[in-house]
């Protein structure tokens, strides 16, 4: 079980100022995974991670719960149309929008101990 | 006395016995359950001749002997023949009629029967109750249609018991079976993933293991997204078993024109519209292959290209595992 390497979302927030789209903002993470390509997120990406993309469209979401993924950062500044917050909440999917490229928040990430 | 041996076959020691249907039932069936009744009967100073008579109006080969209800002899087809032989075929029973007479006793087991008959090569034996009543005969035939008829009765239970018992699995299985049909619209991006949300649903519901529960959804989303990009339109069919998921996706063409190269990761053919949507990474066949326990991929060019992927479920654990934070 990897139980004890979650880490809480929340704890890592502050690092990345990342503020959260969806109602809910809270989840537990078992690491992170950055791709842009949706195919590439199904094929690699671990349950439970926090994904980092700059893609905004609903897709995303889909794709996030085809995984069980919990937490979707989009990078850069982008942030998606208000149906795709809404159906994130549906879902149980946390969304967050942070003005960091993706490389500069992966690397915060990192030092706040999400590995 | 010897134990009745007369139906066990010797085994060898330390190899496993195997004890058929029919040695079980010698066990169990009594000498009463095979026995027929006593229809007719005779007294000692009956003739020879009354007797044969009775004999032949009845069909049968042995008449026992009564003197005040208790049995005292028998008279057997063999003793009229000698009878008429030798010409005393009007004297009376009491004189000629067998008086060492062999009993069997009505709750005796049918195995010691089978013993009784090989160890005094009788063909019958008169039946007696617990007060020494006579009450009933008991051939060897009758032993192997008593056996043969209980047989078939087991036969006929364990074959109503084994349809009852198909039938009760199949419509378990029929209502245990969910089937989603939809169609796919080409280049409806918007709405891809709906079909493997639903299946998602159901599989969640039924607390599929997780892993089995993520490689189903795969395969459909990048099937559904597959048709979207690729096809002209199409259709997905996933059907949900306890034993797998079944997910079928077809379209109306245009058909890939080389499979081998399409299973190659990173070949795509999308287009722009769907590149910009995180699209056409050229993974999604080999994905799908990956994830399926079964895998087959039909296309023809102009005619439309056929998956079939089959995902086969372990046994549910209970759904309340809070194994996702989601």
């Amino acid at each position: 079980m990897k139980t004890e390497k979650m880490k809480k979302l929340s704890s890592v927030l502050t690092a990345i100022e990342a503020k959260p789209l969806t109602n809910r903002a809270e989840a537990d993470l078992t690491g992170c995974y950055i791709s842009d390509l949706l195919s590439d997120v199904l094929a690699h990406a671990s349950h439970g991670v926090l994904w980092i993309t700059i893609h905004t469209h609903r897709n995303v979401i889909s794709c996030a719960t085809t995984k069980d993924i919990g937490a979707v950062l989009f990078v850069c500044g982008r942030k998606p149309d208000p149906g795709v917050v809404t159906e994130a909440d549906a879902e149980g999917i946390v969304l967050l929008s942070t003005k960091l490229a993706a490389y500069e928040a992966a690397g915060k990430l990192w030092e706040a101990g999400l590995r | 006395m010897s134990p009745a041996t007369a139906v066990e076959k010797p085994s060898n020691p330390g190899e496993k016995t195997q004890v058929s249907f029919a040695q079980v039932l010698v066990y169990e069936l009594r000498v009463r359950d095979a026995m027929t009744s006593v229809a007719f009967t005779a007294s000692a100073t009956d003739s020879l001749r009354s007797i044969q008579h009775l004999m032949k109006a009845h069909r049968i080969s042995g008449v026992p002997i009564l003197t005040d209800g208790t049995l005292v002899g028998i008279v057997s087809i063999e003793d009229i023949i000698s009878a008429l032989d030798q010409g005393h075929i009007n004297e009376s029973a009491e004189r000629w009629m067998s008086r060492k007479i062999v009993t069997l006793r009505d709750h005796y087991s049918l195995v010691r029967a089978v013993a009784e008959f090989d160890r005094h090569g009788f063909g019958r034996f008169p039946v007696l109750d617990v007060n020494h009543r006579l009450v009933g005969i008991i051939t060897r035939g009758d032993i192997t249609a008593c056996l043969m008829h209980h047989l078939e009765r087991r036969a006929e239970e364990a074959i109503a018991k084994e349809a009852a018992l198909a039938a009760t699995r199949a419509e378990d299985e029929k209502a245990q079976r969910v089937v989603i049909n939809a169609d796919v619209k080409s280049g409806d991006f918007d709405s891809a993933g709906k079909l493997s949300q639903r299946m998602r649903e159901v599989l969640r519901s039924r607390g599929i293991d997780p892993d089995a529960r993520r490689r189903a959804a795969v395969i459909a989303y990048e099937a559904e997204t597959n048709i979207i990009i690729h096809s002209l339109g199409g259709r997905m069919s996933v059907s949900i078993d306890p034993q797998k998921v079944c997910i079928e996706a077809v379209d109306s063409g245009p058909g890939i024109e080389n499979v081998d190269l399409a299973m190659q990761d990173g070949w795509s053919t999308a287009g722009p519209l769907a590149r910009e949507l995180g699209f056409g990474a050229g993974m999604g066949l080999p994905n799908i292959k990956r994830c399926s326990d079964k895998f087959e991929i039909n296309s023809v060019m102009s005619g439309g290209t056929r998956l079939r992927c089959e995902v086969l479920l372990p046994p549910a654990t209970a759904p309340s595992n809070p194994e996702m934070p989601l």
